[in-house]
């Protein structure tokens, strides 16, 4: 079995790893665009402009609502009629073309992403104290000086647990992406159980290492709440 | 075409789709929902070394995508399928309902069981020694105090879960289950037309719409008891006494 | 003159936590019509005996007898767990902070009892609760939820509850301890006027007058034991130990 999983010709250790790759990279780069999303969302629905919150309101609750396998394939495919179609006119000539699976999945997933951590990021901000930002008025900041100098900071405290479950969702929902064809983790391992006709053996690998990535994840994410909350008890 | 004749067209299916949908996410909330409760009771009270079987499996489902866990099942079992033939369990693997049915209620079990401890955990020691107190048995204490109790704290959160098992039920659709989302892939393969994934969405936003609204429905009925102090309100004085 | 039954009797109690000793051999004898008032400060170990006897906490070693069913612990392990069910629902128990079922009715709180443990059917619970909670002069409450209730008004309801098992005893753990100045009084008058009827009641407290007025007898516990006992008016008056004129002397 061993050699099933070695490194180089015989064994798929070295496609899996690639695969791995695919995954981690996949999900580092959806982490910014996810948050910022979930900014923008959090602002949107904290906002005073109605039609502001509604579209924050309506964004978080729609795209929460979906299967995220619906979301990627509106996106995978959508994206992709539309680029043909934008193509289509500059130039009647161009072949129909495909729209990347990793922008896909990276567009998808952070759209996901954003939704929940919207809610996250409401969720906190309305918890933090109002009485800080009261007393920051009352020595003449700005709001945007009591953003950066009293929210933010805070902010992080409240969000930190929240914003790591949804890290790990994430985590595991780049699986998803093997769907759409993109090489990673999830669709290695498929290719490796057709040339092996070893499913069990492989998806159990596969389940194994998502699970040590999760574990590691929370073990990190463990330490970054102690951290967030050391200057707690001093206070 | 206009998405409306999409519609027309293709609502069969999509309709057929949907009672799928409903399908996996009612019997697989079902079957975990009969097993938590055990499970629940023993993450709260039983030793560590008897818990430790349940955290690995508890932190395996959560740990890992359901994707992954339903190929575990549904391609998994054919490495073992002489020895599944031998025992007669082969006609099950080899159906991809049953299998996503089995992954769902598994993946569903791990969640619903740490919720329901967590309402279990939430019950007031006292409230389970006044039960004490006036001799009710451990069964009992558990049936008329301590699981009642628990339901009504962990229910929005059941809730919720129950909503994540609709949505991941579209991924049965991978494995060539005709839900919502495996008609939609379909229609789409056949048509192009992309108005489809919107008429799923719709869809799907509707199920889990009047599945939020009835939930908070039976959510008001369970929390009665904790409406604000002092509202002298003459509550209907007939049936309820009797049901008790 | 023929002394009353005895209800209830606790010999030589012992309750450890761990190393530590809390009661060192307590015996106590509550015959019929008996209100037995338990003082002591805070760590004497007045409420950890009060609930030996119902065996809410295990007792180390001891006996308690409850209307002739009888228990004897030996090492932390009682002889018939069986009969503790039995002595549960014989012995009344009202708590400091209530306990009620947050998830009932008032009145189904006082109807629980009877109809699962004591098996009374339903009609015959709710009029016998109706009869108790009037009793207790919360009948316009019976629907309502505890938390709808002040604290007085819940703690009344708790002693309707433990009426409602008809119980040969019943244990009062610093019933008012956990009501606001103003609330005492409801509550305590409940429980004089089940004194005057002659009901057998174990009461640890911290109200002076209580004990004083209402209790025909006056136990207090110093250290895990006995320190004094006797009819209140002449501890009161007359305080054979020093502990004990310490204790009046601060509560005053």
């Amino acid at each position: 079995m061993f050699e099933l999983l070695s490194y180089g010709d015989a064994g798929w250790g070295d496609e899996i790893l690639r695969g791995l790759a695919i995954t981690v990279q996949l999900a580092i780069v959806t982490l910014p665009v996810g948050l910022c999303l979930g900014f923008l969302a959090a602002f949107a629905s904290l906002s005073r402009f109605g039609p502001l919150r509604a579209l924050g309101f309506g964004y978080t609750t729609v795209m929460r609502g979906l299967p995220e396998i619906l979301t990627l394939f509106v996106v995978y495919n959508g994206a992709g009629l539309l680029l043909s179609a934008v193509l289509r006119w500059w130039n009647p000539e161009a072949p129909p073309t495909d729209f990347s699976p990793f922008v896909a999945g990276v567009v998808a997933l952070g759209m996901v992403f954003g939704a929940f951590a919207g809610e996250v990021l409401r969720g906190a901000f309305n918890s933090l104290d109002k009485g800080q930002v009261e007393a920051g008025r009352a020595i003449g900041m700005t709001d945007g000086q009591i953003f950066r100098r009293i929210q933010l900071p805070q902010l992080w405290r409240f969000a930190l647990p929240g914003l790591g479950n949804l890290w790990i969702n994430m985590l595991k929902d780049t699986a998803l992406v093997s769907v759409i064809a993109l090489d990673d983790l999830m669709r290695m391992t498929k290719v490796a159980v057709g040339v092996t006709k070893q499913p069990f053996t492989f998806y159990l690998l596969a389940c194994l290492i998502y699970w040590t990535m999760c574990v590691l994840s929370e073990l990190v994410l463990a330490r970054m709440e102690r951290r967030a909350n050391r200057g707690i008890r001093r206070a | 075409m206009n998405p409306l004749e999409i519609l027309i067209e293709y609502w069969p299916r999509l309709l057929d789709g949907a009672l799928m949908t409903l399908k996996l996410t009612f019997l697989g909330a079902l079957i975990a929902g009969l097993v938590s409760p055990g499970f629940a009771l023993i993450r709260a009270h039983a030793t560590p070394l008897v818990q430790a079987p349940l955290r690995l499996y508890v932190s395996f489902m959560r740990g890992t995508p359901i994707l992954a866990q339903l190929f575990l099942i549904f391609y998994g079992s054919g490495q073992f399928r002489p020895e599944l033939e031998e025992l007669g369990l082969w006609t099950f693997f080899r159906d991809p309902f049953n299998c996503a049915l089995l992954a769902f209620a598994l993946n569903s079990t791990a969640y619903q069981t740490e919720i329901l401890r967590g309402g279990i955990m939430g019950v007031p020691q006292g409230e389970i020694e006044a039960a004490r107190a006036i001799g009710m048995s451990r069964l009992k204490t558990l049936r008329r105090v301590v699981f009642p109790h628990a339901y009504r704290i962990a229910w929005p959160a059941l809730g919720n879960e129950v909503i994540l098992l609709m949505k991941a039920s579209a991924l049965a659709s991978v494995v060539t289950v005709f839900d919502v989302m495996g008609r939609t892939r379909q229609v789409f393969s056949r048509t192009f037309d992309f108005s489809i994934y919107l008429w799923a969405a719709l869809i799907y936003l509707c199920i889990t719409a009047a599945f939020v609204l009835i939930w908070r429905r039976v959510e008001r009925r369970l929390s009665r008891h904790i409406e604000p102090h002092g509202t002298p309100r003459a509550a209907a004085p007939t049936l309820k006494g009797s049901q008790a | 003159m023929t002394q009353p039954e005895i209800i209830l009797k606790a010999e030589d109690i012992h309750k450890s936590f761990g190393n530590l000793e809390v009661l060192k051999g307590i015996s106590l004898k509550a015959r019929n019509h008996d209100v037995i008032s338990i003082l002591g400060s805070s760590g004497s170990g007045k409420s950890t005996f009060l609930r030996c006897l119902n065996f809410l906490e295990t007792p180390t070693s001891g006996k308690v007898t409850v209307h002739g069913e009888e228990i004897l612990v030996r090492n932390g392990k009682p002889q018939s767990v069986r009969h503790i069910e039995a002595i549960r629902s014989r012995l009344g128990m009202v708590f400091q902070q209530f306990n009620l079922w947050t998830h009932r009715t008032v009145l189904e709180n006082v109807m629980e009892g009877p109809v699962q443990v004591k098996r009374d059917s339903k009609a015959e619970a709710r009029d016998k609760a109706e009869a108790l909670l009037s009793r207790v002069g919360l009948e316009e409450r019976m629907h309502m939820y505890p938390s709808q209730l002040s604290g007085g008004q819940q703690q009344r309801v708790a002693i309707a509850r433990a009426l409602a098992m008809e119980p040969d005893a019943i244990l009062f753990d610093e019933p008012t301890s956990a009501l606001d100045p103003e609330l005492v009084g409801e509550v305590l008058k409940v429980m004089q006027s089940l004194a005057a009827e002659g009901r057998t009641m174990i009461v640890v407290t911290h109200e002076m007058g209580f004990a004083r007025e209402v209790s025909s007898e006056v136990v207090f516990l110093h250290e895990g034991r006995i320190a004094e006992q006797g009819p209140p008016e002449e501890m009161f008056t007359n305080p054979k130990t020093e502990v004990f004129e310490r204790f009046i002397a601060n509560v005053k």
